[in-house]
């Protein structure tokens, strides 16, 4: 055979490969990440590829049901309150890592341990900065130790992954990953893809789909492409313009809130009713439906989704109301006042055209609207600067903690890193809820947190970004409130 | 040409020194990674914590004597965003973006060749014009745009070809034609108005008259004369394919290469990978110049290197 004869038939022969390896096996599945995990030790970055990987291959004390309910997970049972300053976790016996060593104890010691070392400088560190150790009791039960009393211990357990004793100290920790999850590690190219493998001795329910595949798609039309080519089953971060051209777009209210930031120290949004207009002024609707074809919700008026702890269901959002919002600015003085919106763009979805929309429904009201967008360094310049609040900031707040501690600090509470208040009471109410481990006295203290912010209007609250993914027709499988992707959660149709 | 080639890698050095520094310099007048990598909500002695981590609490005078010492001994340090040695990362992804650069551009030089020559037999001709339309298209249409509908025609329509990824020897073919494309498309033009003005020489002529088969004096005589733009072409397209057209295609197609990893290193703040690859690049620039320098004296041995 000649040379041009032979390079046709390799040529053949590897097209021919590539149609069997596309041909997807009855359990098999294939995920399209947006960005390919840096590590995949699951204590050492703050890594949202890494998570979507290892969340199937490690597990935590404490879990969540889909719609965010928290359950025991390697623990047996909730943990107990000893005193308030440690906690007593009982483990579910019999569970097993991959290689077989048993989870005990010590597993649940070493893991505390090595996150909050200061040495490990773990990026989670600020989900777990509240513990400062634990112990074993006997071979199942531990005692975790706080600073103080930590009220959300149990939502910080739920994101600690408990990790091998011996192994994790292996340098091929990070590359080799393994847990006592579902699945089990097989390999890892670069740049390429991550293989998992049902593990056969997990401890739970046995899922259904037998390997998973992931690949690492950063830009959004090629995943849509490679979703409706049939070469991916399930696609994150879908846009929600392209719902429409996929199989399946399973969503589900997630934990992006866009709001603004108002400014009620200083300028004319110090005034109670300039900034209540602001909210009147604004149609939320509209924008859900405009910019993002309804997938998004209207904010209750808080900082939080309704699965969140802390969440207050008597407080609702402003109306859409220009007439109220004319008449408020009227009574203030403010007609034709000047307000300074800060935004930056292509960080979050929709991020300048949503500032843009506020804009224009406040320029309607009768205010004078400056639009700032900044490229993302100069933007958080704007937002961190504790000395000159700008008069509104746009800003997008994320809390995976599905606690509202979080998002209250650096919002609400006066000093927090993105907060433009000095309301005293408002910051005693988190302050108190911070170490109250009643959980009655605690919900109560955030329902008034949520109250009074509301009634000060210290923020637009707009919406609640919902998660859309895309999902071939074969897969069946519903999104989780807390964006988890847990292929045990998932079914192929036969 | 010893002598010359030395003047030339000692030009080269002073460029990769002077483009290395720039890049210090102005990643750290408009870039904080502390800012951009941790959470929006970590508190201010998280981020100061961070800061301390990463060294970048110290003077910058000091950060850039470490960072001289570091040059010198070819070694970036770890990794802002992966944590491991930048220049690890290079290496593991350059060969990537070279393999694609050389497809592409191997391809476009391959190709532009014959249909710039047809083009130019008959300037004015239906072929020519023909060329001259496409040619035209061709460098006019975005590449991410070019990248995408290859991919709705080829890989979602007619599943012929995979959308993206690198696993097998096939998924080079949709990224190499949108790398190459519009390449082609310059050189075929460069082709065809070079061999268009050779054509019209007098020895063109002259040759003929002598009875020189026609194929040999456009082939060898004024194919020769003509070589020297193109060549020219070539090095510059072949450079800006690792230096920039890789950035586009690596996206679209997700092509684990130097371009992706370098825009993923910008949104990230990581400074220290960022300058291991515009490092890199910048010897890979000066490299390729030198081979082009080298080339013109095969072309044409009157050009001395000098």
């Amino acid at each position: 055979m000649n040379k041009i004869g032979r390079l046709l038939l390799v040529g053949f022969m590897m097209s021919m490969a590539w149609v069997f390896a596309f041909s997807a096996n009855a359990q098999e599945m294939t995920i399209a990440l947006g960005s390919e995990p840096t590590t995949l030790d699951p204590q050492l970055r703050e890594d949202g590829g890494e998570r979507a990987v290892n969340d199937n291959i490690y597990e935590t004390l404490l879990a969540r049901t889909p719609d965010g309910t928290l359950v025991p997970g390697l623990a047996v049972a909730p943990p107990k309150l000893l005193d308030p300053e440690s906690w007593e976790v009982k483990l579910r016996p019999g569970i097993k890592f991959h290689d077989g060593t048993p989870f005990n104890a010590e597993a649940v010691v070493f893991s505390v341990k090595r996150i909050i070392d200061p040495e490990f400088n773990s990026e989670q560190v600020s989900f777990f900065f509240t513990i400062t150790g634990a112990k074993k009791i006997d071979d199942l039960t531990v005692k975790i130790l706080t600073k103080g009393p930590d009220p959300i211990l149990p939502s910080r357990l739920y994101w600690m992954k408990m990790v091998p004793p011996g192994y994790a100290n292996n340098p091929k920790f990070a590359e080799a990953p393994m847990g006592t999850g579902p699945y089990r590690f097989v390999h890892w190219n670069r740049g390429q893809d991550i293989l998992l493998q049902i593990n056969n001795g997990y401890w739970g329910e046995k899922p259904q789909i037998k390997t998973v595949n992931y690949r690492f798609v950063e830009e959004p039309g090629t995943r849509l492409a490679g979703l409706k080519a049939g070469e991916f089953d399930l696609i994150t971060n879908l846009l929600p313009e392209f719902t429409k051209q996929v199989p399946q777009a399973p969503h589900v209210l997630g934990l992006e809130h866009p709001i603004v930031i108002l400014n009620a120290d200083a300028g004319p949004t110090k005034d109670v009713r300039v900034r209540q207009a602001l909210n009147y002024a604004v149609d939320k609707e509209a924008l859900a439906e405009g910019l993002y074809e309804n997938f998004a919700q209207v904010a209750q008026g808080q900082l939080l989704s309704p699965s969140f702890f802390g969440f207050n269901k008597d407080v609702g959002p402003y109306p859409y109301d220009p007439k109220k919002a004319k008449s408020l600015l009227k009574q203030a003085g403010a007609v034709g006042a000047t307000v300074e919106i800060i935004g930056t763009s292509g960080r979050w979805l929709k991020d300048r055209e949503v500032v843009e929309a506020v804009a224009g429904y406040w320029d309607q009201v009768g205010i004078k609207t400056k639009v700032r967008i900044f490229e993302f360094n100069e933007y958080l310049n704007r937002l961190f600067d504790r000395k000159t609040r700008a008069d509104a900031i746009f800003v997008v707040s994320s809390n995976e903690l599905l606690d509202a501690d979080k998002s209250f600090s650096a919002y609400y509470k006066a000093g927090g890193i993105g907060s433009s208040n000095t309301d005293a009471a408002l910051a005693g109410l988190i302050d108190k809820a911070r170490t109250e481990t009643n959980v009655e006295k605690r919900a109560s203290l955030y329902h008034q947190a949520v109250k009074r912010a509301h009634d000060q209007a210290y923020f637009v609250w707009l919406l609640n970004i919902e998660d859309i993914y895309g999902m071939s027709k074969r897969i069946d499988w519903t999104a989780r409130v807390d964006a988890k992707m847990l292929v045990k959660e998932m079914r192929v149709r036969e | 040409m010893g002598r010359y080639l030395l003047k030339r890698l000692r030009h080269g050095v002073i460029v990769i020194l002077g483009v290395t520094v720039l890049v210090f310099v102005v990643t750290r007048l408009v870039g904080d990674p502390v800012k951009v990598m941790l959470p929006l909500e970590a508190t201010l002695e998280q981020r100061a914590a961070f800061e301390r981590q990463l060294g970048l609490d110290r003077p910058i005078p000091v950060q850039f004597i470490d960072f001289v010492v570091d040059v010198a001994h070819l070694d970036f340090g770890d990794s802002l965003w992966q944590h491991r040695p930048a220049m690890e990362i290079v290496f593991e992804k350059l060969p990537l973006t070279v393999e694609l650069a050389i497809f592409g551009i191997g391809m476009a030089f391959l190709l532009s060749i014959p249909l710039g020559i047809i083009a130019a037999l008959r300037p004015g001709g239906l072929v020519d014009r023909g060329t001259v339309f496409f040619s035209l298209i061709g460098f006019s249409i975005p590449q991410f745009w070019l990248g995408l509908l290859l991919i709705v025609i080829f890989a979602v329509k007619l599943h012929w070809l995979p959308t993206s990824g690198v696993a097998t020897p096939v998924h080079i073919i949709l990224p190499a034609i949108t790398m190459g494309l519009p390449t082609l498309a310059r050189l075929v033009m460069m082709v065809r108005s070079s061999m268009i003005d050779e054509l019209n020489q007098q020895y063109v002529k002259t040759g003929h008259a002598k009875g020189i088969p026609y194929y040999r004096v456009v082939g060898v005589h004024a194919m020769r004369n003509a070589a020297l733009p193109v060549v020219t072409l070539v090095g510059w397209e072949l450079i800006r394919a690792l230096a920039g057209y890789s950035v586009v295609v690596e996206t679209v197609f997700a092509w684990p290469g130097i371009g992706l990893t370098a825009i993923q290193a910008i949104e990230r703040e990581d400074l220290i990978l960022l300058q291991a690859i515009v490092f890199t690049v910048g010897i890979m620039v000066v490299l390729i110049n030198i081979f082009m320098d080298v080339i013109y004296t095969i072309v044409d041995p009157r050009l001395k290197l000098q």
